[in-house]
């Protein structure tokens, strides 16, 4: 049954409408992911009737357990493009891991949330552009898979986000909305 | 001494325009045909206007504008024009231009009916200044200056001014360490020093021995060609303390990986007492000085867009992010959301 979903990873409050169900995959304890020791993962996976969408997301601003200089530090990484083969791991292992659960059934959609407002679209082409050729979303030869390994993939800051799922809007949990 | 303001009125592009200077770096963005050229000109004219002897200063605009058969009336905001050529209209319309600095102002009215001009008062010393003009013009130089001096053809005056710059021999004093800094960070990018025999310019490879041999200019990679020019320039003493750089579109044939050092290079010029004003296209260029320039430089963006009521105007600000208009990065804008499009849709 389709309904507004609504939580919140981090500082960041997350809605969705139509969506069936989502699921905290990264959660830590007995029930919760369990095979971390081993495998990576996404933050959340939301159901929808006819896909799923795997998200990642990254808030260095919202982020009070590092200072400044060391958030600072992790967005000129993501820049240099130092964290591309974590969020291609990320989505791997949690591929691997509902195929195995036998939930892989409908397309999957990828988006990496990375909340910082210093980063303009010149940048998240660069990143996104990398994202797509490492997954990949095409197979051999740039011929489509049978069986897509990812249907489509993004990195968004929090403006790109909502102009692009206006259907999924995100806030600051402040309040304020700022990118 | 920087130049602080600039106010024009049925100028060129400009119906009205006061825009206020940065004493460091000026950077002005803006689409196609809304006036970032001319500005530079103005100012460009106006310093050379400074100078004892030199033309008058809207003479000076006609050179470096050159208006089809150097009709001043041709130099007249659109509107104001046609509004002047309408049977019936008044008198001619006011077209000024008024240049301030430090210490100085200039200004001229551009006579539209063969009046003559006057020399109207200039305060203050002179100001030595560069203009730098998009088309590379070094590896052409060779007998340009005396067909430009005998001959009419048909060249901006600013592509004659720069050879005169670029020809200037070097002082006797060595380079002091700032300047060497500079000049050492260009030999490194381009792979030596620049040398002159006659009036040809050469690449003088003097870094890697093994393969020593001077490449003529016009053999030379034209990224290398405007790297020898901002050399030469540093190198001869045109850009020192006090002068004003004028630099349009330094992303020309340049490859971006050079960006990087001719930003540094420029910035170190600001440091320096150097006034700087570049007009830009290129998203790199932007985001080159957001990134290399420090807390102590001062470095203005101005950008240029056309209102809705179709007249040029122009926002200033110190903060990269704050650009508004940002025509450079509203291209990447819809580059990338037509990329998501794709990736999220899938190529087929």
């Amino acid at each position: 049954m389709a309904a507004v979903i609504e939580f919140v990873e981090g500082a960041i409050r997350f809605l969705f409408v139509n969506a069936v169900s989502e699921r905290k995959f990264d959660e830590k304890g007995a029930y919760g992911h369990a095979l971390s020791h081993c495998m990576k993962a996404v933050d959340r996976i939301v159901e929808f009737e006819d896909k799923y969408l795997f998200i990642e997301v990254k808030d260095p601003q919202g982020d009070r357990s590092h200072t400044e200089k060391e958030n600072m530090a992790f967005v000129a990484q993501f820049k240099r493009g130092e964290l591309d083969a974590d969020f291609k791991c990320k989505y791997r292992d949690s591929f691997l891991y509902e195929w195995a659960s036998d939930r892989a059934e409908k397309p999957i959609y990828y988006y990496v949330l990375f909340a910082d407002e210093t980063l303009d679209s010149a940048l998240l082409i660069r990143r996104s552009h990398a994202l797509e050729s490492q997954l990949p979303v095409r197979g051999p030869r740039g011929v489509d898979w049978p069986r897509p390994f990812v249907q489509g993939c993004g990195i968004f800051n929090i403006a790109s986000w909502n102009k692009r799922f206006p259907d999924y809007p995100v806030t600051r949990i402040d309040g304020t909305g700022a990118p | 001494m920087p130049l602080t303001s600039l106010q024009l009125q049925n100028f060129t592009a400009f119906a009205e325009l006061d825009l206020a200077f940065s004493p460091g770096v000026n950077i002005l963005v803006g689409a196609n045909g809304t006036g970032k050229t001319h500005v530079m000109k103005v100012c460009y004219a106006a310093c050379e206007a400074s100078k004892p002897g030199a033309p008058l200063f809207h003479q000076k605009l006609m050179n470096v504008f050159l208006p089809s058969g150097r009709r001043a009336w041709r130099l007249i905001n659109g509107p104001a024009r046609r509004e002047w050529m309408r049977e019936g209209a008044p008198a001619s319309p006011k077209v000024s231009v008024n240049v301030f600095g430090d210490n100085f102002s200039i200004r001229t009215v551009i006579p539209i009916r063969g009046f003559r001009g006057e020399r109207l008062p200039t305060n203050g010393a002179p100001i030595e200044s560069v203009y730098i003009p998009v088309k590379e013009m070094l590896s052409n130089a060779p007998g340009f200056l005396s067909l430009y001096a005998e001959r009419e053809i048909h060249f901006e005056e600013v592509y004659n001014d720069i050879l005169l710059r670029a020809y200037r021999a070097f002082p006797r004093a060595e380079p002091d360490k700032n300047r060497q800094g500079m000049l050492t960070a260009i030999e490194e990018s381009m792979g030596g020093k620049i040398r002159r025999v006659d009036e040809e310019f050469y690449l003088s490879n003097s870094i890697v021995r093994s393969t020593a041999m001077d490449i003529e200019f016009t053999l030379l990679a034209e990224g290398f060609r405007k790297l020898g020019l901002l050399w030469l320039l540093i190198r001869n003493g045109s850009l020192r303390e006090g002068s004003v750089l004028f630099w349009d579109e330094p992303e020309t044939n340049l490859n971006p990986t050079l960006f990087g050092v001719v930003v540094d290079v420029l910035l170190e010029l600001q440091r320096q007492g150097v006034q700087v004003f570049l007009a830009t296209h290129n998203y790199v260029v932007l985001k080159e000085f957001d990134l290399r320039m420090q807390k102590s430089d001062n470095v203005l963006f101005h950008s240029f867009y056309r209102t809705e009521e179709g007249e040029i105007a122009c926002n200033s600000t110190t903060d990269y992010l704050a650009i508004e208009p940002n025509p450079i990065t509203e291209a990447y804008d819809d580059l990338y959301d037509r990329q998501i499009e794709r990736s999220i849709r899938g190529r087929a």
